[in-house]
């Protein structure tokens, strides 16, 4: 397993990551380099960095939420949690990166940013409701 | 000294024993139920004895199968290491009946230090200082007033014949007195048949501060003075420290002397632990006597690292009947050292245990940083046992710098497979009271949503998803992908975040 750097995007944001050995990963970015160690099946990793726990389920394309057409953005929560605002109505137009809804969730505060500029097609939460994570709550075309 | 040790334990106490026991040539002999016939600790010992089945009660608390296994490995002592049989008069009873030493306090300073009412009795009677309170003859309204102004508002009303916190009162002022006689005395005959009331001094936000003590059978009896351990999780300790923050040379002097003059009441040899409540109110501080913890304490690595000495080279010797390897005037703190225990539990499910495989386990290290662990990468932590993975210990020229220390060692600590504490361990070492080292009993309790809400996952944290991401695609290079799927519910899903 060679020194081998893959480019990744998240987000919008280039990184270039690097295997350091034994778990540990060189993530590369214009803010600086830092280093996670992930461990654990590939369907479900679990990271460290920083003093943090991170668990993932990595979804097939067939889990994905897709609806419909492959140009709809649908977007969910990434745990539970619950809706504190929605700023969108819609119609909206948005733009990269504005934050649609902010919820909630172990006293914290999770913006949910628009994946990519778009138009909002349907608003599916409200304001106070607990919403399980992968259940859509915005729609963008 | 002796030849072979048998080290009746399991975790990073027994690994701890062990090594000591290696340093001094003696051969170590450890135990093990099922769930740890893998376990590091047996891998650490020269030889290794089963005991039974993975409960305790089968295993590391059956004392029969344990003083059976030392005979037949031919050790000559017994070291409990801290909880299961550390504290069980009767087991250290059944070693001398064997001829095997325990190495530890008689079974007598056991069982006295064990009751508390025969511990404050003992206590008072030695001049150690005990949280005033009294039990009045006369059980009327008037006369537990009467004692409430002699032991001095605040106090707390509670049964006399209880416990567990059932029909405790606070009482503020003298006005609000009677009500909550009335109310602890229905409780009181509710939940134990007997309305008979105690009332005692209410300390507020006391610090829990304890002295290490050590006697040997030479009629030695020194002092190696304190540790803080007020940052508590409902009783347990989560952080603790030396020197304390709130110590004086005076008070330090004050303390171990009462604490020698409790190790030489109870008849005490070999290494102990006086435990005091610290009253900083009014102005003046003042300190009681709590309880004496009659083994090795699971922070006393703190107490290592101030004075430069092996604890459990001590006990060993003066269990040999070699004598106490220092005066009093030889000890000497220097620097700072603080202890956080690293356990497999859950902050955001209520601190639930966890056990599981330890895909990736990596300790940080460098100057001043010592971790004893019972844990090795790819071993696993069973359901059956107290959930501690490892002691973080770092020491520094001083408290800001080993607070430093220790929030870089635990941004440097990775654990995966299972759910840890270390998130939230970061975020108590900075919290601005414990920077400060405004300690007190109740802290982590009156901060936990605050704490809790801190140790969680920083979202979306691209950098953390890019490496998730390419390590889940090049599959086989993350340690544990080989192992099924923990099933434990993902804190975080990643869903469409890759365009």
């Amino acid at each position: 397993m060679g020194a081998r750097s893959q480019q990744i995007d998240v987000d919008g944001k280039a990184f270039t990551v690097q295997p350091a050995g034994h778990g540990c990963w060189t993530v590369t970015s214009d803010a600086g380099i830092e280093r996670v160690w992930v461990a654990g099946p590939p369907g479900s990793p679990t990271a460290f960095y920083d003093g943090r726990i991170y668990e993932f389920k990595i979804l097939t394309n067939a889990e994905r939420p897709s609806r419909g057409q492959g140009d709809s953005h649908a977007l969910s929560a990434p745990m539970p949690a619950t809706v504190r605002t929605v700023l969108v109505k819609v119609g909206d137009e948005v733009a990269e990166g504005e934050t649609l809804v902010v919820l909630e969730a172990m006293k914290m505060e999770l913006p949910l940013r628009a994946p990519k500029a778009g138009r909002v097609a349907e608003i599916r939460c409200t304001p106070g409701e607990l919403v399980q994570p992968g259940v859509p709550l915005v729609d963008l075309i | 000294m002796f030849r072979r040790v048998l080290v009746a334990n399991r975790g990073e106490i027994a690994i701890r024993v062990i090594r000591t026991c290696r340093e001094l040539g003696i051969e170590s002999v450890a135990i093990f139920s099922d769930a740890d016939a893998g376990a590091a600790h047996v891998a650490a010992a020269d030889r290794a004895i089963r005991i039974g089945p993975p409960p305790p009660n089968e295993s590391y608390l059956k004392s029969d199968a344990i003083i059976d296994a030392a005979r037949q490995s031919g050790a000559e002592a017994i070291h409990p290491g801290y909880g299961f049989l550390s504290e069980n008069a009767a087991f250290a009873a059944a070693c001398a009946d064997a001829r095997l030493v325990f190495i530890g306090p008689p079974a007598g300073a056991i069982s006295r230090m064990g009751s508390k009412i025969e511990a404050r009795r003992l206590m008072s009677g030695a001049g150690v200082p005990v949280v005033p309170g009294e039990t009045p003859k006369d059980q009327s309204t008037a006369a537990l007033l009467a004692a409430s102004e002699r032991v001095g508002f605040p106090v707390l009303v509670k049964p006399s014949s209880g416990g567990g916190g059932i029909g405790m009162r606070e009482v503020h002022k003298r006005e609000d007195a009677e009500a909550a006689f009335d109310a602890a005395r229905r409780d009181a005959e509710g939940a134990f048949g007997n309305g008979t009331l105690y009332v005692e001094r209410l300390v507020t936000r006391p610090r829990h501060v304890e002295i290490q003590i050590f006697a040997d059978d030479r009629d030695q009896a020194v002092s190696l003075f304190e540790r803080e351990c007020s940052l508590q999780r409902r009783h347990q300790k989560v952080i603790e420290e030396s020197p304390s923050p709130a110590m004086t040379p005076e008070l330090r002097q004050a303390m171990s002397e009462a604490a020698v003059a409790a190790a030489r009441a109870c008849g005490y040899t070999n290494a102990g632990t006086v435990e005091f409540l610290l009253d900083e109110s009014g102005g003046e501080t003042r300190f009681y006597f709590l309880e004496m913890n009659t083994r090795l304490q699971v922070e006393h690595p703190v107490t290592e690292q101030v004075l430069g000495l092996d604890l459990v080279r001590a006990q060993l010797m003066v269990a040999a009947g070699q004598g106490l390897p220092w005066r009093q005037d030889q000890l000497r703190q220097r620097g700072h050292a603080i202890e956080c225990r690293i356990y497999a539990e859950d902050p955001a499910s209520g601190f639930l245990p966890q056990s599981g495989p330890l895909w990736l386990y990596r300790e940080p290290a460098g100057p001043g940083v010592r971790v004893d662990s019972g844990f090795r990468e790819g071993d696993t932590i069973p359901v059956h046992y107290d959930p501690l993975i490892s002691k973080l210990i770092v020491s520094a020229e001083s408290r800001a710098t080993a607070l430093r220390r220790l929030e870089r060692c635990l941004r440097e600590f990775p654990i995966l497979g299972i759910r840890t504490n270390v998130p939230f361990l970061l975020a108590l070492v900075r919290h601005p009271d414990v920077s400060a080292g405004r300690l007190d009993t109740g802290l982590i309790d009156r901060e936990i949503d605050r704490l809790v809400a801190e140790s969680g996952p920083v979202l979306p944290m691209p950098v953390v998803v890019g490496a998730a991401v390419t390590a889940a695609e090049t599959a086989g290079t993350a340690p544990g992908g080989a192992l099924p799927e923990p099933g434990a519910d993902p804190w975080a899903t990643l869903n469409g975040w890759r365009n």
